[in-house]
């Protein structure tokens, strides 16, 4: 029962809200959208929490992401010994990096005067999400050692099941509750997404990187008028 | 050639009183609301002194504006990677104690309090955390007329000879007002990763899309005037806005119509949009010039068929004919642009001033005599043409120079004219000026009403776009631009 709901109730409630909520978000008020950094307002703690959490997480989540789109590529990388062992180290620190940024966050948003006029409920709601993910996270690489390995033929096989709506949770039933909790984190992070400022979490700045440093908007095209 | 038009405002230093009565007509329009107390859009400083926010033309600190490396001009921000890297944490954005916490002041104390023997005083209060406040440490002007502070004003980095402030009798001052210049090649534009702030085709006005803006706070640091702020309430930046909507309905800007000095004149500009990389990329000493150089004459066929083709109005060519910016910045010279060593090319621009129209033979400073006229050369002039030439030219005494002979030939002139002495026409030749420049000069100095001073051609908008205006509900945004969820 619980299984079904952490496997399959949960990740489909997931990803329905998040293709339903976030482009109503997008198109109905972008005002929102923004990380609303607070490095403004206080800068000190902010530096060793943000900077830690996101170079922690992002790294861990391209993991993530790598196993899950490119599993071959995996394959072929974890087979030389030393490289797999080394990757299982890094990562663990990575995880570990991100569990401390985050809990800084916290430790900021508690206690630094002016972030307070700044808080709201949400941003409570995911730095906690945020800590139980990267502690359950830090925790799986430690006692369910050598991720690199099942990961792929575990998760990843049960992911794309859901993709194709023929969830097998067979994959997964039978691993350890924090495992579970993980994944139960993972897609509910991935349900109050759009509700929350995460929502900047999704921006690329692939036009940034190819375009020029000025640039023009016209009201009008200046070559039509003079048509 | 790439004619482009821009809309110029210029800033008569010699006549600005330092009342800050534009700040609050600023204030009042745009800036009145959360998350926006501490930033002005427009402030006035008295210089020599350290500005607002503190410091901001120390790019050592702030690293604002472009540096030209090997040819090429770059942020001093850093690369588009370096960009990306300190998304998260940006080492060189101004913070809050750089400007200021915003306060206001519990007056219903004054009121409500019980009855004692003591006055009841209005406490200062946060408006950001809301709770009282026992120091207020800063303000937008906090050093207003401390020009001989060695606290604030020998701070002031254009100053050469920090001792200069100390003697009571070499003391000078003069304000400064600022806007955002709304650059040519503005950096908080080229900083921007999501590209939220972009320039006007139809008038080179610099405006931040709230929609795209996701908060990442590179223009702060990258404007070298520190012009954009961070609204701490939205999460979003934001930057003057030449009061657009004012503007684009050929009404003039709101600092521009409260100025009490009436220091300021707000034109067309006529410029080639093709020379703007090459002019930013000169030595600094030849930088005011090569912007000059851009700045095309509207009333040349060439260019007025350039403008045409680049969809320019024949409203706007007839504006930018009759420019009084025109007049000031290119065709007699005498404004110059903000610090060009940033390399934004920005377009406003400053009338340096005389003023305090003082001078020394001795070494102590004197009222000037009255010989050939109330003005001295301007070797003995009160304020060092070394700290102008900082603040105008990059350095470049002799444009500075220039500048300030012809406005001193131009009042000799206009002072023999008026005691009804024969004018001596060669003062003004001396310095490539001629009686017909000295009559629009002094019209547009003196005497001259509300639309010689602003010639603010409307945008019609209607015109380019007839079906979007068509049905239009007339109102804009309804929903609360407030930071997440
Ligand atoms: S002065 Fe204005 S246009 Fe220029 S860089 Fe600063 S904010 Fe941008
Ligand atoms: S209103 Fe005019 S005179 Fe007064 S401070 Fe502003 S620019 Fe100067």
């Amino acid at each position: 029962m619980l299984d079904n709901f952490i496997f399959i109730g949960l990740p489909y409630g997931a990803l329905a809200l998040f293709l339903f909520v976030l482009p109503y978000r997008y198109f109905s008020n972008r005002l929102t959208w923004t990380p609303f950094s607070s490095q403004f307002l206080e800068r000190k703690t902010l530096y060793w929490g943000a900077m830690a959490w996101h170079f922690g997480i992002v790294t861990v989540l391209l993991a993530h992401l790598t196993g899950f789109l490119a599993p071959r590529l995996v394959e072929a990388i974890i087979s030389n010994q030393a490289f797999f062992l080394a990757l299982e180290n890094i990562s663990l620190g990575l995880g570990l990096l991100a569990l401390f940024g985050s809990v800084v966050l916290l430790f900021r948003r508690a206690t630094a005067e002016r972030i307070k006029a700044v808080t709201r409920i949400a941003d409570w709601l995911i730095l906690l999400l945020l800590i139980a993910q990267a502690a359950t996270g830090v925790y799986i690489s430690v006692y369910v050692r050598w991720g690199y390995q099942w990961y792929h033929y575990t998760a990843v096989p049960y992911l794309y099941s859901l993709l194709t709506f023929h969830p097998q949770i067979e994959y997964v039933s039978d691993f350890p509750f924090f495992f579970k909790l993980h994944v139960a984190g993972a897609f509910l992070i991935l349900g109050i997404l759009p509700f929350t400022k995460l929502v900047h979490l999704l921006y690329l700045p692939v036009g940034f990187l190819k375009d020029p440093q000025i640039l023009y908007r016209w009201n009008f095209d200046p070559k039509e008028k003079q048509g | 050639m790439d004619v482009r038009a821009q809309i110029v405002m210029v800033f008569n230093l010699d006549k600005c009183i330092g009342c800050h009565t534009c700040s609050i007509s600023c204030k009042n329009i745009w800036t009145d609301r959360k998350g926006a107390e501490y930033a002005w859009w427009n402030n006035v400083e008295t210089k020599p002194g350290i500005g607002f926010p503190k410091q901001w033309e120390d790019q050592g600190k702030y690293k604002g504006g472009f540096a030209v490396k090997n040819g090429e001009l770059k942020l001093k921000l850093g690369g588009k990677f370096a960009t990306l890297l300190s998304m998260f944490y940006q080492p060189n954005m101004p913070k809050l104690e750089d400007y200021y916490e915003p306060f206001d002041f519990d007056y219903s104390n004054l009121y409500n309090a019980a009855e004692s023997d003591d006055q009841p005083v209005a406490d200062a209060i946060s408006q950001i955390t809301g709770k009282r406040m026992d120091t207020i440490s800063g303000g937008p002007n906090w050093d207003d007329d401390l020009s001989g502070s060695p606290v604030y004003a020998a701070e002031d980095l254009n100053l050469e000879d920090r001792k200069i402030i100390e003697e009571y009798g070499k003391i000078f001052m003069l304000y400064l007002p600022r806007i955002c210049n709304h650059c040519l090649h503005a950096a908080c534009m080229a900083s921007c990763p999501s590209k939220a702030i972009y320039k006007r085709g139809e008038d080179g006005i610099v405006l931040i899309d709230q929609n795209v803006c996701k908060g990442w706070r590179f223009c702060t640091s990258a404007c070298p005037y520190k012009k954009v702020y961070f609204n701490w309430h939205t999460g979003k930046s934001e930057k003057c806005i030449f009061c657009y909507p004012r503007v684009e309905t050929g009404q003039c800007n709101a600092c521009v119509q409260s100025c009490v000095g009436k220091i300021r004149y707000v034109g067309v500009l006529l410029y080639d949009a093709s020379q703007v990389g090459n002019a930013l990329i000169k030595p600094d000493a030849d930088l005011v010039q090569a912007q000059r150089a851009l700045i095309l004459d509207p009333k040349d066929r060439a260019v007025q068929e350039g403008a045409r083709a680049n969809g320019v109005s024949d409203a706007w060519l007839k504006a930018a004919i009759s420019s009084p910016v025109y007049t000031l910045v290119k065709e007699y010279g005498l404004a110059l642009p903000l610090h060009p060593e940033f390399r934004t090319m920005p377009m406003t621009y400053y009338i340096p001033p005389l003023s305090p129209v003082l001078a020394s033979k001795t070494g102590a400073y004197e009222l000037a005599e009255h010989g050939h006229g109330t003005i001295p050369p301007i070797e003995t002039l009160r304020v060092p043409i070394g700290y102008l030439s900082s603040l105008f030219s990059a350095g470049n005494q002799e444009i500075v120079s220039d500048v300030l002979k012809k406005l001193i030939a131009l009042r000799q002139y206009m002072r023999q004219q008026n005691l009804g002495e024969s004018p001596d026409e060669k003062v003004l030749r001396d310095v490539s000026l001629d009686p017909e420049a000295a009559a629009r000069l002094h019209r547009l100095f003196a005497i001259g009403g509300f639309n010689e001073r602003n010639v603010i051609p409307p945008q019609q908008r209607e015109e380019h776009e007839p079906a979007g205006r068509k049905g239009g509900r007339g109102f804009g945004i309804l929903v609360k631009p407030k930071g997440g969820i």
